[in-house]
């Protein structure tokens, strides 16, 4: 913590950067922290509540934060892959952007929690995590902690609905989307969200339904998990945005499943790999042509 | 409002029999928008034409649907009669009730049915049409020519002396290619060399040409009109413009028992050396393999080995340091004429699939040759000045035996197809056997005799009836040593024998295969190629000598087996193509291309890795300040081919493809 709070203050002090975007207390666990001062540097903290994936500040769809100046973001090494997909598709260069990566040790599902993670509280991407030291950041702090512990919540809750018939399957997604209310939380706080004007506000006429309504969620939600197929980072904050409770995070990481298992990709913190979405490799698997 | 109208054609009976083109016309005249809806037999007469001439004036029409063929066939027939009658031709669109209804279907009223789907379906399309004016690009009016042999000569020498300028790239040190190593041709025998190096000496003087022998093509940019390409020149270990090409280098290299390839392995050469005598341009070239001085250097000896040939050089011209260098030419067309390789016999081979004849004993067994071994043998310019002598011992042979199909049409060994000159060739090799050796015997196995072409018969029944070749059809099984004989073991499916014969000589005639390595420029030129590596044409019969890729055209036997007056005829075809394109100053094109929507694009650039043309590129918007406020998309529309692909890979849907935007498309699909 000493540590993430010395390196703000000296990117403030020495004018690398004019702000630093990190976790402070908050009423409900922490929370975004924009720190412009090197005096306010004693207000960041890093601990398993840092839930909150911060490359979303990062988005140019966010122009009112990249006017202020040139930021140095806190990310984890799952953040670290949203990062890569933003460069990746050429949405921030890396020069615009300074990344203080953190070693972790697992968060937790909720970042209100306390206590020590267990296989209760901690988050589902957390298990089997392969970055807990992000890579291609600028600067990296902290010592690495032991594993997070392991849970297989969501892979069973998947396994669930896999083994549902069609009609099952859509009856259950269809009970959970009718809740939607179509406010686009999981959009806002989607860090793979770049675009200027979203497909479903875009066309003429309308491909999704843009009320409430069963039809306009499927449609919107299938849409999202499409856009999202090779670059999703797994953060989950789709999931834990949505204000009416509804399983995100089972269609984001059954999409990653397939991606991995059909192209053998997973997103990774690496910008210069390309995804599988923008990319041909003769090797493909092609069996759906047929 | 629309006022639309829509046009139905029997095809004579190949839509009349299946569907009721009156019935769809009926149905399509109520249609919302259709202000006018007839039949006819042939929409695409002179008297069909006029019909929509004629309504788009009396009835003021916004938009022609014509429900008839495919596209392919008469979407540009219609489009000019469209244009013809004053209203633009993007406002015509066809419906395909044949390919796609008639042909199909037996059952009338449910292809009828279906027939006024499908022309409900694009009249809905066509009122969101929008008029569209051709692109105009500019044009680079100089060609490239990629292939030294016959093909690429006879290309690059028609579009020179048509006034344009021409860059000429061949691989070898000299052009000529495999003609060159001829020794005399069918159906007229007249010497190869006699009528090719003229050719190649005119080429090397004209001042239009500019050759660049020893060079490969590195890769390719652009599109047609202009493209650029980067072209590596091999280091030939020759300064080009000192050497007066005298042979002095060549006299004193003691590397002088390298195998030949100029003389298919029979002759030897030196490791610095000019191919042939008759080479154009007359400038040796090192053999980095064999050199010993370059082979000292690359081990980093410190004394230097060798250096005779740069002492014996009166201008100073060996340069044994020379590195490859790189020229890059900018150009508007590209015409491939890389050519072919022959069939390897034995083992080893080049293409995947492909087993030899190992059976045949090629490289084992003394004295069974291929067929350009022969050449060389009968050449005057071969190893032996042109008396045909066998290779182990020199003697004059007294009875050979030919082999047809050697590869060729043996889906077993991997080639299907008919090689197509072998029987001109071997035909031509017992004559000139037997003009030489007059008491020689010459006998040739075949499977058919296909001699399809002018005086090509004729020339295959003077070489049985006049020069008294024995034709024997059927095949051979083994090639054996036996003593100073080669016997072979074989079967006349005429008469049902088997045989044995003791030949002193066995010619084998192989197969042509595109060249090692063709899929690598193939893809560097974007065109495509079949399973045995042939450069496909754009269309086998209507455009034979085009490709897929526009700009880029193809000539010779990279495209497919063909003799030396169809690969001439090819070439001078290509030059056509490409003097009538540079007959513009500019080029129009179809304008059905990718465009990008500025506002809402947010340069993600997955259309760019989406793009199998590289027709994305990036454009900086820059705000009131002059800063750069975003990087986004954009199509160049004279690379754009129009497939849109970038269309699909948009996530939020800022691109748009002319003529089949995303509004049409749906309007369409809501009408079924």
């Amino acid at each position: 913590m000493r540590e993430l709070q010395e390196l703000s203050s000296k990117l403030l002090s020495e004018g690398d950067v004019s702000v630093v975007i990190g976790y402070e207390e908050g009423p409900r666990g922490v929370r975004p922290a924009f720190i412009r001062t090197p005096e306010e540097t004693n207000r960041l903290v890093f601990d398993h509540r840092a839930v909150q994936n911060l490359a979303v500040y990062l988005s140019p769809r966010r122009a009112h934060l990249r006017k202020r100046g040139r930021p140095a973001v806190v990310i984890k090494g799952c953040d670290a892959r949203a990062v890569a997909g933003l460069l990746r598709e050429s949405q921030i260069s890396r020069d615009d952007v300074v990344l203080i990566g953190v070693r972790c040790g697992g968060v937790y599902r909720d970042p209100e929690s306390n206590g020590p993670l267990s296989e209760e509280n901690v988050a589902d991407r957390c298990t089997g995590c392969d970055l807990r030291e992000p890579g291609h950041v600028d600067h990296l702090v902290g010592e690495l902690p032991s594993e997070p512990p392991a849970t297989d919540r969501r892979k069973s809750r998947i396994a669930g609905i896999e083994a549902m018939s069609p009609e099952e399957r859509f009856d259950f997604w269809s009970s959970e989307l009718e809740r939607c209310i179509r406010c686009h939380a999981c959009r806002e706080v989607c860090p793979m969200c770049v675009c200027e004007r979203c497909v479903c506000e875009k066309t003429d006429p309308s491909w999704v339904e843009s009320s409430p309504h069963l039809r306009g969620a499927l449609a919107w939600q299938i849409t999202h998990a499409l856009h999202l197929a090779g670059r999703c980072s797994d953060c989950g904050e789709c999931e834990r945005a949505c204000p009416a409770g509804i399983p995100l995070s089972l269609i984001k990481g059954k999409v990653n499943q397939v991606v991995e298992d059909r192209f053998d990709y997973r997103a990774g913190d690496d910008p210069d790999v390309p995804s599988p979405l923008g990319d041909f490799r003769l090797e493909d698997d092609q069996e759906f042509i047929k | 409002m629309a006022r639309i109208g829509v046009f139905v054609c029997h095809c004579g009976e190949n839509i009349g029999r299946t569907v009721d083109c009156e019935a769809v016309a009926n149905a399509c005249g109520e249609l919302p928008g259709v202000v006018h809806a007839v039949d006819y037999k042939y929409m695409c007469s002179d008297p069909g034409q006029n019909l929509i001439k004629e309504a788009i004036a009396e009835k003021n029409l916004t938009g022609v649907v014509v429900a008839a063929c495919s596209p392919h066939m008469h979407e540009k027939t219609f489009r000019k009669a469209t244009e013809g009658a004053g209203l633009n031709p993007y406002l015509c669109e066809m419906t395909n009730i044949r390919e796609q209804c008639s042909w199909i279907h037996e059952d009338r009223d449910a292809a009828t049915a279906k027939a006024i789907d499908l022309t409900r379906f694009i009249s809905e399309k066509i009122k969101r049409n929008s008029p569209l004016a051709p692109i105009s690009i500019s044009l680079e009016r100089r060609a490239l020519v990629i292939g030294g042999g016959i093909s690429g000569l006879q290309a690059a020498l028609d579009m020179a002396d048509g006034g344009r300028e021409v860059v000429l790239v061949e691989k070898q040190p000299s052009i000529g290619g495999h003609m060159s190593r001829l020794s005399e041709t069918f159906p007229t025998l007249d010497c190869s060399q006699c009528i090719l190096t003229p050719r190649m000496v005119e080429v090397h003087q004209h001042p239009r040409i500019k050759l660049l022998t020893y060079s490969e093509i590195e890769s390719v940019d652009g599109y047609i009109g202009n493209f650029s390409v980067k072209i590596r020149k091999k280091a030939r270990g020759v300064d080009e413009t000192r050497c007066n090409g005298c042979g002095e280098c060549q006299s004193v290299c003691p590397m002088k028992k390298i195998p030949s390839e100029f003389d298919a392995g029979l002759g030897n050469r030196t490791a610095i050396y000019v191919p042939f005598p008759q080479a154009v341009p007359n400038i040796p070239v090192i053999d980095r393999e064999n050199c010993l001085r370059i082979k000292g250097m690359q081990k980093k000896k410190a004394k230097a080995a060798c250096g005779r040939c740069a002492e014996a050089c009166g201008r100073d011209a060996i340069d044994f340091e020379q590195e490859d260098t790189f020229v890059t030419e900018k150009v508007g067309a590209i015409v491939v004429a890389t050519g072919y390789q022959l069939y390897s016999i034995g083992k080893e081979q080049t293409r995947k699939g492909i087993t030899g004849y190992g059976e045949y004993g090629y490289g084992t067994v003394p004295d069974v040759i291929d067929g350009m071994q022969f050449e060389r043998i009968a050449s005057a310019s071969g190893p032996s000045g042109g008396e045909i002598v066998r290779p182990s011992d020199g003697k004059v042979p007294k009875r050979v035996v030919f082999l047809q199909c050697i590869g060729s049409r043996e889906p077993s060994k991997g080639i299907e197809y008919c090689s197509k000159l072998c029987c001109m060739y071997v035909a031509k090799h017992t004559m000139l056997y037997r003009h030489k050796v007059h008491d020689g015997e010459a006998i040739v196995f075949y499977m058919d005799i296909r001699a399809g072409g002018k005086g090509y018969d004729e020339f295959v029944r003077r070489a049985i009836e006049e020069d008294g070749a024995k034709y024997i059809r059927g095949r051979v099984s083994s090639i054996q040593r036996e003593g100073e004989k080669v016997r072979l073991t074989g079967f006349d499916t005429l008469s049902g024998e088997q045989m044995e014969i003791d030949a002193d000589m066995v010619v084998l005639a192989t197969a042509m295969q595109a060249q090692p390595g063709i899929e690598s420029l193939a893809q560097k030129l974007s065109v495509s190629y079949d399973g045995h590596g042939f450069i496909n044409e754009a269309h086998p019969k209507l455009r034979p000598v085009d490709t897929n890729t526009a700009g880029v055209f193809v000539a010779g036997a990279c495209q497919a087996p063909r003799d030396i007056p169809d690969s001439v005829a090819m070439a001078s075809a290509t030059a056509s193509k490409v003097l009538g394109m540079f007959s513009k100053e500019r080029l129009e094109r179809e304008p059905t291309v990718a465009g990008v929507d500025k506002v809402t694009c947010s340069g993600c650039f997955h259309c760019e890795r989406a793009c199998p043309y590289g027709a994305v590129e990036r454009y900086e918007v820059l705000n009131r300040s002059g800063e750069v406020e975003k990087v986004i998309a954009e199509v160049n529309e004279g690379v754009c081919q129009g497939c849109g692909s970038c269309q699909v890979a948009c996530p939020s849907k800022s691109i748009e493809l002319e003529g089949f935007t995303d509004a049409q498309i749906f309007a369409a699909i809501n009408a079924l």
